[in-house]
């Protein structure tokens, strides 16, 4: 039959691409009616194991239940997706400080969420596309945060500092103390020098609230010692661990072998105060 | 056959060079006030540099910064840092001093941009400083004044880590002298913990229909 067809004859040819297009524009059309049904769509099995995981998460305990997030306070609409708005509504502090810090500024800016793919650091090829929302880290049915302090930070970054932690004493701490709800006060994790827990007395009444500006301990480093490392460490190894880069993408491998000359300055100045 | 059919469809029967050129222009022009306009992703294009660490991510989003092409105002810089400013050593309190508000002649210290600008060369630390900064009014601080700092670079003081321009709580000669010969590690070792207090004993059974279609859960 092709043989038949003369060449010249661009009407045939048209009419065949004509056809391959509207079939190719039906075809997407028709999937990306069933992909997002498919994503969005969720089974009995998905909904049982959600309603579990809430059942034994603080929410379920404190009368969080499904409405609370997934339901629009003034039109009552169902909120399939919730997002770090409806978070906002009870961790202002947690939301706002999110939303200062690399992992949520896009978002505070109007723009679309950030994605591993944009970052300069080394970030796992197979996260590239996650998008860094609240439930990017944490699951929002358990609530549990031991997984969101070191887990949900390993599934995408791959930099030789963030690869060391698992082998790191800090990390020992951390899984000596076995898996509980959040990490304890005596686990050191990726969250507990990058979102630190701060005791807000003027505000909150002692509560202990988590700060999500993960850039804020970053730079000047000396926020990261005092309000971090000297919880547990004197100042001296602090300064002289956290000044050495080697030492920091090691992940804190072994004691510090710097010694920053300050310290020497300041024990002069001590030492002609008190006259000796 | 691609080759047959697109000779048959002859375009320069409908286009030439000239109105093609022109077209290609003005698509070109009403994108760009399209990307301007409308803050889309693509105003990456208009950035004149490097991105600093700190604001790297986001800078496609001008309005962010920038009002119109109007200089970067200090309230544009606080929307983000007010909780890094509220401890300012260099901050208002101290030019409302009258021993240190000339020392703003040297250097409009109350200008974020004065001494901070984004877009050009860094130093590895935020966006541009200039290295020398605190010459602008500590000078002697190298050249005599202060026996322990003579013969010091001028950029040593911050670049060498010692020295915070905005919040030296934490690094200030007195917190220093308080902290000195501590053990590595502390006697109490302990990172605040964090109680959920529960309002309920067990979870109660979710019920979906009473929640969203009978109103109160």
């Amino acid at each position: 039959m092709k043989g038949q067809q003369g060449i010249g004859r661009p009407s045939w040819r048209s009419v065949v691409s004509v056809f391959l297009c509207l079939g190719l524009a039906i075809a997407s059309l028709s999937l990306g009616n069933i992909t997002p049904a498919l994503a969005d769509g969720v089974t009995e099995a998905e909904l049982s194991e959600m309603t579990e995981l809430w059942k034994g998460s603080a929410h379920a305990l404190s009368e969080i239940n499904c409405s609370s997030c997934h339901q629009d306070s003034e039109t009552e609409a169902f909120v399939q997706k919730p997002n770090y708005e409806s978070c906002q509504s009870c961790h202002e502090f947690e939301t706002d400080t999110f939303l200062l810090g690399k992992h949520g500024i896009r978002l505070n800016e109007g723009q679309s969420p950030l994605t591993p793919a944009k970052a300069r650091l080394a970030m796992k090829p197979e996260a590239h596309s996650k998008q860094m929302n609240c439930n990017a880290c944490h699951n929002v049915h358990s609530v549990n945060t031991y997984e969101a302090s070191v887990d949900s930070c390993l599934t995408c970054h791959n930099d030789q500092h963030s690869l060391n932690y698992e082998t790191s004493k800090h990390a020992e701490l951390f899984v000596a103390e076995g898996v509980l709800p959040r990490p304890s006060s005596a686990s050191v994790t990726c969250a507990t020098c990058h979102l630190p827990r701060e005791t807000h007395q003027e505000t909150s009444g002692g509560d202990v609230l988590v700060n999500h500006n993960n850039t804020y301990t970053l730079k000047p480093r000396d926020r990261m010692v005092s309000e971090v490392c000297m919880n547990c460490h004197g100042m001296e190894y602090a300064y002289n661990s956290i000044f050495d880069n080697e030492l920091v993408e090691s992940n804190f491998a072994q004691p510090p072998k710097l010694h920053l000359k300050s310290f020497d300055m300041v024990r002069v100045l001590r030492d002609k105060r008190e006259g000796k | 056959m691609a080759s047959k059919s697109a000779k048959s469809f002859t375009l320069k029967s409908v286009f030439n060079l000239k109105t093609l050129i022109g077209g290609a222009v003005i698509l070109l022009l009403v994108w760009l006030i399209a990307v301007f306009n409308f803050g889309l992703e693509q105003q990456s294009i208009f950035l004149p540099g490097v991105t600093s660490e700190g604001h790297f991510g986001f800078e496609a989003s001008c309005a962010s910064c920038h009002d119109g092409f109007k200089k970067v105002s200090n309230e544009t810089c606080n929307r983000c840092h007010e909780a890094e400013l509220a401890q300012d050593i260099h901050g208002e309190k101290k030019f409302r001093d009258i021993r240190w508000a000339e020392k703003l002649e040297n250097l409009d210290a109350l200008t974020c941009t004065a001494c901070h600008n984004e877009h050009v060369q860094m130093y590895g630390r935020g966006v541009h400083l200039q290295p020398d900064l605190c010459m602008a009014c500590h000078q002697g601080i190298i050249e005599g004044d202060m026996k322990s700092h003579d013969g010091f670079t001028e950029e040593g003081c911050w670049t060498a880590g010692c020295h915070n321009y905005h919040d030296h709580r934490s690094i200030s000669t007195g917190f220093l002298y308080d902290n000195l010969d501590q053990p590595p590690m502390l006697p109490v070792q302990q990172l605040p913990d964090i109680v959920v207090e529960a309002t309920v004993e067990s979870a109660p059974t979710p019920n979906l229909k009473q929640e969203f279609l009978g109103g109160d859960a």
